[in-house]
């Protein structure tokens, strides 16, 4: 029974080892180019920490012209190839033996529907968890060489990084590839599969990247610099809200009234110090952000991946309620 | 316990409002080979796919060797559909492949012995790229290497030429001699079944109208021709009649011969036909 499936996949395999090939040639090939580069501009220290001083010049960001975009591609390159797995793997697994009325072959044999679908299923996922999970890794090293000079700047919620990281990519798979046979195996044509696994896939996706923010408590960090709310902020820090606490620690609601007070009269310039001076009079004693706390990031991966991981169950069962009422 | 290779007690099958199959009750003797008429949406491939529970009937039971069919093939069974669903990407050589993972009871010899019969089939040839005889013939072996002992062909012959309908008839038939399979196989082409069935089920809107041994069938029918001005009156059932300006002719079922009738046995075909024509006549009339 495995063989069969495997000898129906083998299209799809021969194109997924083509695929692993020579998008792990094109990635270590770069991935090295990138490295001697680094070395060639002596800008090896910005890779850790991209606040330096050397890492503010000419060198850096002609560095960043020419690999940040080529980075950023390879991560979007793992965010898309999930979906990719639903529509070309998992939307036709059932769909096309419907089609074909190759699932009559199947049924009039001993091998029970249940084993059929629970091959099929099973042989046609692995080829293409295991490329995700090796593309997401060859992706992750380049993506860690270049460091601070690459999409890491932005931190851990900055969205390809976010999502072409950590469990994100094999729960976005099986989302992809479970929704795909499920649709498939519901409405037994390929072409409706395929478009309406791309429909969910993306509307799920996106509702669920814009939803996932939400869940993370931020966290305040207060400064006395009361002019700029963003002074001392390190780099990918993503603020959700600003404003003033008074001398009791208390956060000011009506911070324009105070501000008000110190608007000059007539058109002059006023000094930093005298603005903060007068702002901390009329009240306004420190001023506070809120961020998305860096170490939030795995918890809330795990809780999306966690929500896939549901909707993957419940295709899964509609699958094999769809396919076994099929005559 | 009927323990009839195919028995069928009040079998129906509704989609719907759609009945497809209603209070059918048959059974096919072992050995036999029976050909299933009727006209197209009589039911005939729905009751195929009940034999060999594809499909679960909405009431009555279908059981093989006095066992209920429930919505899994029985191990004895081997249906051939019309379409000969086969993958078409493998060579020959895979599929037979796949006949024996599919299978716990799979003989390779029977299915190339098959395979080799008449002209014998390239082996390493895609299946997909068959001519419909030969994809016929391979479709046959993967049935046969099931090695069952009831065989379920819907329309085997349909878009064949007569050689290939010639030689696929043959194969069947050798299978029967050697092994006694019961063969239940629906068909349009009225003279090959002749030549090859010795039992009949003739259905129509989903009911059995005839079923039994042929030669029995055929003696219990007569075609009477008389004078057109004559009614007739017959004690037997009166299937369907024609007329012409000259001559009524008429198909009847028991009954003794109308005096002043010419009376001869029907064959086959036009008995089959007699039917046909009939079912026709009244699915006019209803609408």
């Amino acid at each position: 029974m495995t063989w069969i499936v495997w000898r129906q996949q083998r299209p799809v395999l021969i194109t997924l080892a083509a695929g692993l090939v020579v998008a792990a040639a094109a990635i270590l090939l770069l991935r090295a180019g990138m490295v001697s580069d680094l070395q060639t501009r002596n800008i090896v220290d910005c890779v850790r920490d991209g606040t330096l001083q050397a890492c503010r010049g000419e060198g850096p960001r002609a560095f960043q012209k020419s690999w940040y975009d080529l980075i950023h591609f390879a991560q979007l390159l793992v965010i898309v190839v999930p979906a990719l797995v639903g529509l070309f793997i998992g939307a036709p697994l059932f769909a096309r033996e419907f089609e074909q009325g190759t699932h009559v072959l199947a049924f009039t044999q001993s091998v029970s529907r249940t084993r059929w679908m629970a091959t099929k299923f099973v042989v046609a996922a692995l080829p293409a968890l295991l490329f995700v999970a090796v593309l997401q890794l060859l992706v992750r090293s380049w993506v860690n060489a270049a460091g601070q000079l690459g999409p890491l700047a932005g931190g851990p919620y900055y969205f390809s990084t976010f999502d072409a990281q950590g469990v994100s990519p094999i729960a976005y798979t099986l989302f992809a590839y479970t929704l795909g046979v499920f649709v498939g195996a519901l409405f037994r044509r390929t072409l409706v599969a395929i478009t309406l696994t791309l429909g969910v896939f993306v509307v799920t996706r996106g509702f669920l990247s814009t939803w996932r923010e939400s869940t993370i408590e931020p966290v305040r960090v207060l400064s006395n610099e009361l002019t700029d709310p963003y002074a001392g902020m390190g780099p990918g820090q993503v603020v959700k809200n600003t404003g003033f606490l008074d001398a009791k620690g208390a956060v000011v609601t009506d911070v324009n009234a105070a501000q008000a007070k110190c608007v000059p009269n007539a058109r002059i310039e006023v000094s930093v110090e005298d603005r903060t001076a007068c702002w901390q009079q009329n009240g306004l004693a420190r001023s506070f952000r809120e961020v998305l706390p860096f170490e939030q990031a795995t918890t809330v991966h795990l809780l999306e991946a966690s929500i896939f991981a549901g909707l993957a169950v419940l295709f899964v069962l509609g699958s094999v309620w769809a396919v076994r009422r099929q005559a | 316990m009927n323990a009839s290779p195919v028995h069928a007690s009040n079998v129906a099958k509704h989609f719907g409002r759609v009945r497809a199959l209603d209070d059918c009750s048959f059974s096919l003797p072992s050995g036999s080979v029976t050909g299933l008429v009727g006209p197209n949406g009589a039911g005939k491939s729905t009751l195929l796919s009940l034999i060999a529970g594809l499909a679960r009937p909405t009431s009555g039971t279908v059981s093989v060797h006095g066992t209920p069919v429930r919505g899994q093939m029985h191990p004895d069974v081997s249906l051939l559909t019309q379409k000969r669903p086969l993958y078409d990407q493998f060579t020959v050589r895979e599929m037979m492949r796949a006949g024996a993972a599919l299978n716990d009871c799979w003989s390779a010899a029977r299915a190339f012995e098959v395979l080799d019969l008449l002209a014998g089939v390239d082996k390493d040839a895609r299946v997909g790229n068959l001519s419909a005889g030969a994809r016929t013939q391979v479709a046959i072996a993967f049935a046969l290497g099931r090695l069952p002992k009831v065989l379920l062909l819907d329309e085997p012959l349909s878009d064949l030429d007569p050689l290939a309908r010639d030689e696929t008839l043959r194969i069947v038939m050798t299978e029967v001699a050697e092994r006694g399979t019961t063969v239940l196989l629906s068909s349009h082409l009225l003279t090959d079944l002749g030549d090859v069935c010795d039992h009949l089920l003739l259905l129509d809107q989903g009911r059995v109208q005839v079923a039994g041994e042929i030669d029995e069938i055929l003696g219990d029918h007569r075609v009477v021709v008389g004078p057109a001005e004559v009614s007739l009156e017959t004690d037997g059932v009166v299937v369907d009649s024609s007329h012409t300006a000259r001559q009524t002719t008429a198909l009847v079922r028991g009954g003794s011969v109308p005096s002043g009738w010419d009376s001869t046995h029907p064959d086959l075909e036009a008995l089959v036909m007699g039917y046909l024509r009939a079912a026709r006549t009244r699915k006019l009339a209803r609408q």
